[in-house]
């Protein structure tokens, strides 16, 4: 009977909470103030009852770059709402992760961390051993909308020898941008596999233009946006050769499918397809030529749009295509990336932890990050009516769409990407051939298995 | 009874030293001592530096410095940014000392805060300043030098793996410049007036008069000076590569100090960049010490 009555007021109580943070929610106003108090009300009639009580100090560490912190604040805000008795702390800015890391050295980390930016790296986390292992949990998990976690993900939890440490919180995916209006204006065919991308490059540059632009200084775009779609395209379409080269397997690189995406990529340059400017360039001072433009294509992530949006220029349109090194009549292939979320190995409060990340990841909170960030969350949801932008629907229907491989997330060793960063750009500028490009990675690879 | 006033006189004396000494013993041994031996410490372990455990592996990590590939050209990097900029900058700061000293200009003053402004300015405010100076595209040297040639020049100075290294001289030398000036010209004015009178009245060029008055006389200062150069530029021109390449292209201007920043921090070998700190404390200490004995002459008392 006690029991009962306890429940009965932290049903109130949560109510109550709930009534407020609806009136705190309205001065945002892209919010959709209806739908989330509605679904919260759902959920606080059947959380508290069904776990153990959720109590205590919870705190979050998270990054604050380029998502901005407006969904977090949110979440956060409904989530309190939810479990008043929780004392919520949050760690986030945009230097969190430096100012953070002593404390997981001394093993005083946080509850839960959403990895990204710089001087984060899950893997590293992982090796560190900082990170709790939700194996087990994540197979039974249900998010708070009763339905299994799992299913709802795009991309699945990374495996590290067969265990979880994360989740992906973030997708996007890398790929070819194109500048749509200058492809409209001058009549240029938008490429679909390696021939018409080397027409329309041809086409490009008699007019011009340079086709191609990319950042120099950090060469993981181009990687990304360009050299691993071509590795599993000329892989018969496996993206299996990403994983063996995330695991440092021997002949990850010495082999036919990246031998011939690396000549592609010396007949790029052989032909003068890159704009000489990229070299040394970063990766805004390339972005904000293609946005005047002086390029028409660039490798980048999903991000880009949201990146720019205060230097587009009127009337500029992006074009996104996951790949270009395809064959004719073959399939596109999708590269993608993740920032992850995860709880640490010693959190003080796991099971808060666990509620938190079970209160995150639904269908509605998804729409709320694409319309606030202008990027995808995690998590399969309808988007057609979001305000999300155009690029990411887009991209959402190559995602959706039957033509379209999607690589499994997949990350190489810092020392290994490094490695690859510094070939591709020897390679770029001819300093090295594609089979000393192999003999590189190798050797990286091999000191890797070590 | 004067013995015992003789030993209380050496008892204050020596309190008197102490009280100077102690306390700069004491914050030179926490601040410059500790984290010396810290890093020596860390260099014979592996960490990732995220990890609440180490491991220690003695000697492996001097192991791996020397069978890396990339210790060796960071290392001429180095020494090809100490030659460079010991020899322009104190042609410059020489010449300008002199100019403004000996010449008698009328703007003395104002030339002396031109020329010393680039100190002030913060190096990351060089650093972006340049690059953009340096931008192939858009930026104002490819602009100018546009216009001397038929054709647009779109040369890619800090992307270019013969250039990158060169580009990265005159802002570090534009930026030194001033400051060593400040020094010559101290010990330019200190030299008194009647030595050069004399020279004058006996018929000596002002040649003549630099070579054999005034090197001689602020030749402290100008050893002193290079010295200054080298070390700075050994430990500190992480800064200026880290604002403008990160090393790239390809490693081409790739230096110990950013080398260090790259492996501890980007690549999480926190132990390993803690034996490329010890490389450098090497390579700094041997390169002055044989400086010292190449630079040193006589002092010439006035």
């Amino acid at each position: 009977m006690k029991k009962t009555m306890t429940g009965v007021l932290v049903l109130l109580m949560a109510m109550l909470s709930l009534a407020a943070c609806g009136g705190n929610d309205k001065p945002n106003p892209t919010a959709a103030p209806a739908a989330p108090t509605k679904t919260n009300e759902v959920k606080a009639t059947e959380a508290p009852s069904a776990e153990p009580k959720i109590s205590g100090d919870f705190e979050i560490q998270y990054f604050v770059g380029g998502y901005g912190d407006g969904w977090w604040k949110e979440v956060i805000g409904e989530f309190s709402a939810m479990y008043p008795e929780l004392n919520i702390k949050e760690s986030a800015g945009s230097q969190i992760n430096e100012q953070m890391k002593p404390r997981w050295i001394q093993g005083n980390p946080p509850d839960v961390v959403y990895i990204d930016g710089a001087g984060s790296n899950e893997t590293q986390m992982v090796l560190d051993d900082q990170l709790m292992d939700i194996t087990e949990w994540i197979k039974g998990a249900k998010n708070v909308d009763g339905e299994p976690l799992v299913d709802g993900l795009i991309a699945p939890p990374q495996d590290y020898d067969g265990k979880h440490y994360t989740i992906p919180l973030v997708f996007g995916s890398w790929g070819t941008f194109y500048d749509q209006k200058l492809f409209t204006d001058k009549g240029w065919q938008v490429p679909t596999d390696w021939d018409s991308f080397l027409a329309v490059s041809e086409q490009i540059k008699a007019a011009g233009t340079h086709p191609y632009i990319h950042t120099g200084k950090y060469p993981y775009y181009i990687v990304g946006g360009l050299l691993n779609s071509g590795f599993v395209a000329a892989n018969g379409y496996d993206p299996q050769i990403l994983k063996d080269q995330e695991a440092a397997k021997e002949n990850s690189f010495n082999n036919d499918a990246v031998r011939s995406t690396l000549n592609k990529l010396v007949d790029m340059r052989d032909k003068g397809f890159f704009d000489n400017a990229s070299f040394g360039m970063n990766h805004t001072d390339s972005q904000m030529l293609f946005l005047q433009h002086n390029d028409a294509m660039i490798p980048n992530g999903l991000w880009l749009e949201n990146e720019m949006s205060k230097d587009v220029p009127e009337g500029f349109k992006f074009g996104f295509i996951p790949s270009v090194m395809q064959e004719a009549g073959g399939k596109y292939v999708a590269i993608p990336y993740t920032s992850n979320i995860a709880i640490a190995k010693k959190a003080k409060n796991p099971e808060a932890a666990k509620a938190f990340i079970e209160f995150i990841f639904t269908k509605q909170a998804a729409v709320r990050w694409a319309e606030l960030t202008g990027a995808l969350m995690n998590v399969k949801a309808d988007l057609e009516s979001s305000g999300a932008s155009d690029v990411v629907k887009t991209a959402m229907n190559y995602f959706n769409g039957g033509d379209t491989i999607v690589a499994p997330v997949f990350k190489l060793s810092a020392d290994m990407e490094q490695a690859e960063n510094d070939a591709t750009i020897a390679l770029l500028q001819g300093t090295i051939t594609p089979d000393e490009f192999i003999d590189r990675m190798e050797k990286a690879a091999a000191k890797e298995r070590k | 009874m004067i013995s015992k006033l003789k030993t209380s006189h050496i008892w204050s004396r020596r309190l008197f030293i102490i009280s100077f000494l102690l306390p700069t013993l004491a914050l030179f041994a926490l601040f410059t001592v500790y984290p010396l031996i810290q890093g020596l410490y860390l260099s014979f372990f592996d960490w990732s530096g995220g990890s609440e455990t180490m491991n220690f592996i003695g000697l492996d990590n001097y192991r791996e410095l020397l069978a890396d590939d990339i210790i060796p050209i960071a290392l001429k990097n180095d020494y090809f940014l100490v030659f460079w900029k010991v020899i322009l900058i104190m042609l410059f700061a020489v010449f300008f000392a002199v100019a403004l000293t000996r010449l008698k200009l009328k703007e003395y003053g104002f030339y002396r805060i031109v020329f010393f402004f680039p100190n002030i300015i913060s190096v990351v405010v060089i650093g972006v300043m340049w690059s953009f100076i340096y931008n192939p595209t858009l930026g104002f040297l490819n602009k100018f030098l546009s216009l001397f040639t038929s054709s647009p020049v779109d040369t890619n100075w800090l992307g270019s793996p013969k250039l990158a290294i060169w580009s990265l001289l005159p802002p570090s030398v534009w930026a030194g410049i001033g400051f060593y000036m400040l020094l010559i010209i101290a010990s330019i004015l200190a030299i008194p007036s009647t030595l050069y009178e004399a020279a004058s009245i006996d018929g000596a060029s002002q040649w003549r008069q630099f070579t054999t008055i005034t090197m001689p006389l602020v030749w402290e200062q100008f050893k002193t000076s290079v010295i200054h150069i080298v070390i700075t530029t050994l430990n500190g021109s992480f800064i200026i590569v880290k604002l403008m390449t990160e090393g790239g292209p390809d490693n081409q201007t790739q230096v110990l100090g950013y080398y260090l920043y790259q492996m501890g921090f980007k690549q999480f070998h926190l132990s390993y960049g803690a034996t490329i700190g010890v490389l450098i404390l090497i390579v700094s200490l041997i390169t002055t010490l044989i400086l010292h004995r190449v630079l040193s002459r006589e002092t010439i008392e006035m």
